[in-house]
């Protein structure tokens, strides 16, 4: 994700101040092919470094900066030299206008080979997909009221931090409430899902971030809705166990990446190692009849007769069982292990505590009546560890790392039949309301 | 005569393995095989934004006596290169005057402004790390 270029570019055509930005040479195709272009300055005179700098001893960088450039083959600081002083090519001083190409409206041919069409053109999570005819596409659009040919948002391979002063690094691309409906016929979604799929749609959040941390995001759904479209909220909540659960993800996954420009790797995908959980995200039903807390949306400051749902991202989520202090023991400390998990975790995003009903009950017989009590004795100090820090607005320090501090969302979710429980790095950044979009 | 004979033959031939197709078109459809049919489907990519070109800033005629910012964006090790950057610089180009900045703002896309205004006002060039 380089920002770098897109700095560079601002003091080039804001400040006339001529300047040569460095990048790993992993993300030439992203920086070349994409970045540059998108941000309007395809001459951008960039030195690309040996990947990866981070890690590197001040002796093994000193080496490399008189080394060649892996991409053009000169001597790296003598490039940056003459990318500051070697006078611009007409190419270069081009101004104007550049149209972006997305292919015709329609595709006609057999559905055999419009299947294939639709992978070869990476229109798809390269699963089958069902294929989004005028007919089916109307249908989708009977799930909402909203006319066919309103804007619902804006989408970008990286969304920039709430709330802050930051530079777009990514040009988003923008949708119609009819692109929604095409992705969700291709998804496998229903029309009923139609309003949950345009609440999400509607944040612009991007369900695939470009990040080379290999994201995934997640959604808690609260409400009426849950019910209305039989999203699974017991056993295997989690899994792929009801249409619902497992389609609304994928909607949003094709969305992104159709709509939103999002995914292509090596140009708006760059996560290292992937995520498995990209496929369907995490989504999770909230079982608000079995838990003992206000349900999640309430807490948040919404009605409970409203339908909402609300945006995680972060690494993930995965069984408590695989924490050294999730033993299986005859008499288990539920909050205790919480406590520690919690404690362990990265500031980037905080802990989401996904807890089966039976293991939120106990917790709450253990004194902590709602989740305002639980939060505060999760971040108290504990004997021999390093205390959380509360959450707090912005950024807690500059710089990679942590942007946050820690953030603690609790869920409950699931069936009764056993004191199961997942946690992971997911912080929680907004939640919408649903309801405007029926 | 001769020549009469072979066309008569190839349409024969011809006629032959047209009967032949249709009969298997037949079997086709009896197993439920029927050629598949062309439909039409709705694109679902969304509207990308028109990119308007931007100006690149005009290069200097020399490095000498000039004034290069070497800007860390923050990403991990950036400083460490960079440092080994000014020392290659004072090594090899010592009439350029490097300056070292950190950009400030809290990420990698957060804006800067009192760096930018600075850079305006006193840099003639600016080398800014890393992209990744």
């Amino acid at each position: 994700m380089s920002a770098v270029v897109a700095h560079c570019i601002n003091i080039e055509s804001k400040l006339g101040v001529p300047t040569v930005p460095l990048i790993t040479h992993e993300f030439y195709t992203q920086v070349k092919t994409h970045h540059t272009i998108q941000k309007g300055m395809p001459g951008l005179r960039v030195t690309y470094l040996i990947s990866p700098v981070w890690g590197k001893t001040a002796e093994r960088l000193r080496k490399d900066i008189v080394s060649k450039s892996p991409v053009s083959g000169k001597m790296i600081m003598q490039e940056i030299a003459e990318g500051l002083t070697k006078p611009l090519t007409a190419e270069e001083k081009k101004t104007g206008t550049v149209q972006q190409a997305t292919g015709p409206e329609r595709y006609t041919d057999t559905p055999d080979k419009l299947q294939q069409l639709f992978m070869d053109k990476r229109m798809t999570d390269y699963l089958p997909i069902v294929l989004p005819t005028e007919e089916k596409v109307a249908e989708m659009l009977k799930g909402t009221s909203h006319s066919p040919e309103e804007v619902v948002g804006q989408m970008a391979a990286h969304t920039p931090m709430p709330g802050e002063n930051n530079v777009e690094v990514f040009e988003p691309w923008s949708y119609t409430v009819k692109t929604v409906a095409i992705n969700a016929v291709m998804a496998g979604a229903r029309p009923e899902y139609m309003p949950l799929l345009l609440a999400v749609a509607s944040t612009g959040k991007e369900a695939i971030s470009v990040s080379d941390n290999s994201f995934t995001e997640g959604l808690i759904i609260n409400g009426p809705i849950r019910d209305e479209i039989k999203l699974n909220y017991g056993l295997g909540a989690m899994g792929p166990f009801s249409q619902a659960n497992s389609t609304i993800g994928r909607s949003w996954n094709l969305l992104s990446i159709n709509a939103g420009n999002c995914g292509r790797v090596g140009t708006t995908y760059m996560g290292t190692v992937g995520n498995p959980m990209n496929w369907n995200h995490v989504i999770i039903a909230e079982n608000e009849q079995a838990s003992p807390w206000q349900p999640y949306h309430v807490r948040k400051g919404f009605k409970a007769t409203e339908s909402v749902v609300t945006l995680c991202e972060g690494w993930g989520v995965l069984s408590a069982k695989n924490s050294k202090y999730s033993v299986w023991q005859k008499e288990m400390d539920f909050p205790g292990i919480l406590k520690k998990i919690v404690s362990d975790q990265d500031t980037l995003f905080g802990a989401l505590a996904v807890l089966s009903p039976p293991v939120a009950n106990y917790i709450k017989e253990a004194g902590y009546d709602t989740v305002e009590k639980l939060t505060e004795y999760l971040l108290a100090p504990a004997e021999g560890q390093r205390a959380p820090e509360p959450a707090a607005k912005g950024p807690a320090r500059k710089g990679p790392g942590p942007f946050g501090r820690l953030q603690i969302n609790i869920v409950v979710t699931g069936g009764a039949n056993n004191n199961y429980w997942s946690y992971g790095g997911m912080a929680c950044r907004q939640s919408v309301p649903i309801d405007k979009w029926r | 005569m001769k020549w009469h004979m072979c066309a008569f033959l190839i349409a024969v031939v011809c006629l032959s393995l047209l009967g032949g197709l249709s009969a298997q078109d037949n079997l086709a459809n009896a197993q439920g095989k029927a050629v598949e049919q062309k439909i039409t489907v709705l694109s679902p990519m969304g509207r990308p934004p028109v990119v308007q070109l931007k100006q690149m800033a005009p290069r200097l005629d020399t490095l000498d006596g000039k004034t290069v910012y070497l800007v860390n964006d923050g990403y991990l090790g950036t400083d460490i290169l960079l440092g080994e950057m000014q020392a290659w610089f004072k090594a090899n180009m010592p009439k350029v005057n490097i300056v070292y900045r950190e950009k400030g703002g809290g990420g990698f896309t957060a804006e800067d402004p009192a760096l930018w205004a600075e850079i305006k006002e006193k840099a003639n060039a600016v080398v800014m790390g890393m992209g990744h």
